[in-house]
């Protein structure tokens, strides 16, 4: 008796373990939407949706999609009218007055008012008396509604630099739940999101500009960076737009075309300037000339990659001085008589802290390790989790040295010099030379142009001849995208255009 | 009855001193919730603000109480990064888990009960032989690896499955089945290993046991001594190992869901520690807490109901 | 039974010997420095020159596995000793005296192992940092309470034995009794669970490894190794099967010795 019974359990185990290994190989007919493409991001957007409190790059990047500011960045880095049609400056750049555009709609359906675009900037400013959501915006004075369709703001020191900072997202002051329920103006508008699931985006169709090509997109979040490639592979993901060298040489041959351009970003060895033995510029100076930046990139990317001398990379071409590259050049025995001056004849050792999350400034500091160990420093590895590096590195200033990329979070000189100020809140470096103060504070004064970026030249000269950092390179980012789309375009910022994407062969929706 | 009521007791008492402990961690750990949200826009003055605001300035035992208070009425806070409710979150992906869990354990039994019983059946035979090599070489593995190298098989090259195609259970249940059957395969393998090995060792033994050859001399015949008796007392400390491990898949699946990229509560879990998302780990941790605990309760009445020496009071 | 060899433990005894000489001669001797970069060299094939070829700094793999297999090895050594110290001091404390204090950390085992250890650990590394000692405190911490739960049963079994009576009749103190007496008796099953443990510590290194929490740069150790080849499978599946290689050689070793110990005793 006991027998049977066992003998119908494991049958009964059997039959449905195999009809589920069945229904696996019928698996792979996974919902075949005609109009939708999966991109793979390596991050959940943990964060609030809400575009003004949101921080994490990875988040601004896909809300790129759905909200929009007065102006928005293009391609070049200049800036397009958006929800605002034309905007004048006033001579002394003190007076910024936008000209709302016709018939733009939010995802919801209302029109656009000037009181919105009002309740927008005075939520980031903070006027309120509560600290402002966006630094730069404690500059602003009064936003003052004209008529129905013209916003005016006024600044408290003159500023030619603010259009930049007009991109933020207007959002209508309707919306109760901004934190879970995005409403914007954008090309596409929020589905849903399900936490390290997805997030799913749908076109807008009353959107006021060019309508997107994509009916949905699936921003699929794929935590685990090894098995990128393996997905790709396996075609549950159609776009990753952070691939790194060795990665896309695995897709050689694929379904892929894989796109080359760069992070915009600097990567440097950040070194703590109030520490010992950092607080010595000559020690600064030593390391810098230890280091080869070419073998760097010869690991780390197979060559790829553009070298930077200073905290400015190559697409801000207004800025960017190509000459602050040879200011140091491998040189040992240059750096051994430095660290001799400077009272350290056999070198010393310090922690490197690196960020984990960050693969290529993992592999970066093994490579800059072996380098400095020719003066004799030895840089000892601590890789630690991004939030630990949030609030002890970056927060705390509690480091000795560590390597991450830094990027600009406007098309402004400013975003990527400002934080070098002796009493700036980000100067976690905690660089500090009067010149450089009173170079940074001249150009930000100034509303001549040629002669604003003389002065953000000059900056930049100082922290390369300080050695504030040991620079290396803006690093290289790779695009896979399926073959069946096209229209990518690179952005001098951290966003990614999903509006510009479309088919390629219509037929082979 | 009593055994129950001082069990249950007991339960309650580990998952407070559980859910006490993780406070204790995260209380001590480095990293502040507040900057982790801010992340390079903190500034002091915001940090200040936020850190009032979610009341991270009251002392660690005020918020204890509050949160204990809290669950007690069903409500496990508000994540902090993705400013959604916990219990939402939380009750959206333990089906993922439980499944996956589930899964795993089946797999198991279908692999290790008949394959345990034929080796045990053909002990020191060559087919033993085999089935014992490959069994150790197979616990040898890291399960992340295995799960690598299942990936590799079934994913690339076979193309039974589409590597990372997780299907939620709400859009199309089929094929959510369907995904995570080979993450429960890289589960589920290692562990049967060892219930083939313990089947066979505890058949072994039995064998040898007096009541077996009292069977035999009676004139019973083989099959029948097998299944009746043997097997029988063979499989009450199997049940014992079956409990652990069903507890245990749990913690594995963390790994797993990794691996194949499944969104289940290992995944959120990894990923909140890592953004000092307090409220959502401590759900989780009390989640795997009382699951582990509950089953292990489980294993307690099954083993007693078993075995006849025990009785329940 | 008797006239058969015991295959497990020669076998166990081969493999771990091996694993053991791999080891030591790696203390003094690697082919190449394991840290030393070439970029010529990256990801290159199995040559002469390099036996298992190169990972993607262009450094020796076989070098990297004799200083990784090290470095696993130390770490799961030092998990199974703080494991079973700690775990044996613990289960034959509260398992000879029993009573409140057994109560109370029987609670605290229980909650302990109610934690899935790779959490457990992750808590700790979070904590204190990564590095190779840490991950070693970590599963070591990890594995007390199992260690505990076998030593306490097994004292909890032998203490109302007759020759524990005797022994405490005789005017043998406590500690003496627990020790000398009780102790030796609970080896047998020790062994097995401290073999079983290593394992798990070499599988627990290796999962840690994974999920980026284990031993860190430039420090090799098997699991970072096979967690790191991932990403070149396809172009370089050496820089994963070597490793993975020692690892089940590792491991396999470990059991079948304590199988075949099992089988002597």
């Amino acid at each position: 008796m006991k027998t049977k019974v066992l003998k119908t359990v494991l049958l009964a185990l059997v039959c449905s373990t195999l009809t589920i290994a069945l229904g696996a190989c019928s698996g792979d007919k996974a919902s075949e939407n005609s109009s939708q493409i999966t991109i793979g991001i390596p991050q959940d957007l943990e964060d609030s949706l809400d575009p003004h409190k949101s921080v994490a790059a990875g988040t601004k990047e896909v809300l790129f999609n759905v909200f929009e500011g007065l102006v928005k960045p293009d391609s070049n880095g200049d800036f397009i009218p958006a929800v605002a049609e034309s905007y004048d400056i006033s001579e002394d750049a003190k007076t910024y007055t936008f000209s709302l555009r016709e018939g733009v709609t939010f995802h919801d359906g209302s029109q656009v008012t000037a009181e919105d675009v009002k309740y927008s900037i005075d939520r980031c400013a903070g006027t309120d008396g509560s600290a402002p959501l966006i630094e730069a915006y404690s500059n602003i004075d009064s936003v003052n509604i004209k008529d129905e369709k013209t916003v005016e703001i006024v600044l408290k020191e003159p500023d030619t630099e603010f259009l930049a900072y007009m991109t933020t997202a207007i959002i209508p002051e309707s919306n109760e739940n901004p934190d879970t329920n995005p409403i914007g103006t954008g090309p596409y508008k929020y589905v849903s999101r399900s936490p390290q699931e997805n997030i799913i985006l749908e076109k807008y169709d009353g959107y006021w500009g060019t309508p997107a090509n994509i009916e949905r997109v699936v921003y699929r979040i794929i935590a685990n960076a090894d098995s990128i490639v393996m997905n790709l592979l396996g075609g549950s993901v159609d776009m990753f737009v952070r691939l790194t060298d060795a990665q896309a040489k695995e897709l050689e041959g694929s379904d892929f075309n894989i796109l080359e351009g760069t992070m915009n970003l600097v990567q440097a060895v950040y070194l703590n300037n109030a520490k010992e033995p950092f607080n010595d510029v000559r020690v600064r100076q030593a390391l810098s000339y230890a280091i080869d930046r070419t073998q760097i990139m010869e690991m780390v990317s197979d060559g790829k990659g553009t070298e930077v001398g200073s905290s400015m990379f190559p697409a801000f071409d207004k800025y960017y001085m190509e000459e602050l590259n040879d200011v140091y050049s491998q040189d040992f025995e240059k750096a051994k008589e430095l660290l001799a001056e400077a009272g350290y004849p056999d070198g010393f050792s310090f922690t490197l802290t690196v960020p984990s999350n960050y693969q290529q400034h993992v592999d970066t500091a093994q490579v800059v390790a072996e380098q400095l160990k020719n003066i004799g420093v030895t840089a000892n590895i601590n890789l630690v989790e991004w939030d630990s590096w949030l609030s002890d590195v970056y927060a705390d200033r509690n480091f000795e040295a560590t390597i991450v990329g830094i990027d600009a979070s406007t098309m402004t000189a400013s975003a990527m010099l400002e934080r070098f100020q002796t009493d700036a809140s980000r100067n976690f470096i905690n660089f500090s030379s009067s010149a450089y103060d009173e170079a940074f504070r001249k150009a930000k004064a100034s509303v001549d142009d040629e002669e604003k970026t003389a002065y953000y030249k000059e900056c930049e000269t100082i922290l390369a001849e300080e050695a504030a950092n040991v620079y290396i390179q803006d690093l290289p980012q790779f695009v896979a995208l399926n073959k069946k789309f096209g229209g990518y375009e690179f952005y001098p910022l951290y966003v990614q255009d999903i509006a510009k994407l479309y088919f390629v062969d219509e037929n082979n929706e | 009855m009593k055994y129950f009521g001082k069990k249950l007791i007991a339960m309650a008492v580990t998952i407070l001193v559980v859910s006490f402990l993780v406070f204790l961690a995260f209380a001590v750990i480095p990293g502040d919730p507040a900057i982790s949200m801010l992340g390079t826009e903190a500034t002091p003055e915001r940090v200040a603000a936020l850190r009032e605001e979610m009341g991270l300035n009251q002392p660690l035992l005020v918020r204890y109480f509050s949160w204990v208070a809290g669950v007690l009425h069903g409500d496990f806070g508000t994540s902090y990064s993705y400013q959604m409710s916990v219990t939402e979150m939380i009750g959206d992906k333990i089906p993922v888990t439980l499944m996956l869990t589930l899964l795993s354990f089946l797999i198991m039994l279908v692999i290790s009960i008949p394959l345990g019983i034929f080796t045990a059946r053909h002990e020191g035979g060559k087919a033993d032989r085999f089935i014992y090599i490959v069994n150790q070489i197979i616990m040898a593995i890291p399960p992340f690896f295995s799960g690598i190298l299942i990936t590799l098989l079934f994913g690339i090259i076979l193309r039974w499955f589409t590597p990372g195609g997780y299907v939620s259970y709400d859009v199309n249940f089929g094929q959510f089945v369907a995904y995570l059957f080979f993450p429960a395969l890289a589960i589920a393998l290692p562990k049967a290993a060892m219930a083939v090995k313990l089947l066979r060792t505890s058949v072994a033994s039995q064998v040898k046991m007096d009541y077996t050859r009292t069977a035999y001399s009676r004139g019973n015949t083989t099959k029948d001594v097998f299944y009746r008796h043997i097997l029988k007392n063979a499989l009450i400390p199997v049940i014992t190992f079956l409990g652990m491990t069903l507890a245990d898949m749990v913690a594995g699946s963390i790994i797993i869901e990794q691996v194949f990229n499944v969104p289940g509560l290992g995944r959120i879990l990894l990923t909140s520690i890592q953004n000092r998302d307090y409220p959502v780990v401590q759900a989780i941790i009390v989640c795997i807490a009382f699951l582990v605990i509950f089953v292990n309760f489980l294993v307690d009445i099954a083993y007693r109901a078993i075995d006849p020496r025990i009785t329940l009071d | 039974m008797k006239k058969k060899k015991n295959y497990n433990l020669i076998l166990g005894c081969i493999l771990t010997g091996l694993v053991v000489v791999f080891v030591l001669v790696g203390l003094v001797y690697t082919p190449y420095d394991p840290e030393a970069m070439d970029s010529s060299l990256r990801l290159a094939g199995v040559s002469l020159a390099h036996p298992m070829g190169c990972d993607n700094f262009g450094r020796d793999i076989l070098s990297r596995v004799i200083k990784g297999s090290g470095t696993t090895l130390f770490v799961a050594l030092g998990t199974v000793a703080i494991g079973t110290v700690a775990g044996t001091l613990i289960g034959a404390l509260t398992g000879y005296f029993g009573g409140i204090a057994d109560e109370i950390l029987m609670r605290i085992i229980d909650a302990l192992f109610a934690f899935p250890s790779i959490l457990l650990a992750l808590v700790f590394v979070s904590l204190f940092g990564s590095g190779k000692y840490n991950v070693m405190l970590a599963l070591g911490i990890a594995f007390i309470p199992s260690f505990a739960r076998i030593v306490r049963s097994e004292f909890i079994r032998c203490k109302n034995m007759d020759y524990v009576k005797l022994a405490r009749l005789a005017g043998a103190g406590h500690l003496r009794v627990m020790f000398v007496h009780i102790l030796p008796n609970t080896l047998s099953v020790l062994v097995s669970a401290v073999m079983i443990g290593f394992n798990n510590a070499v599988l627990a290194e290796a999962g840690m490894s994974y999920l980026g929490i284990g031993v860190q740069p430039p420090d090799a150790s098997l699991g970072r190794m096979l967690s790191e080849a991932q990403t070149y499978l396809f172009s370089a599946p050496g820089c994963a099967l070597f490793p993975g290689i020692v690892i089940i050689i590792m491991v396999l070793g470990f059991s079948l010795l304590g199988e075949g110990l099992k089988k002597t005793a």
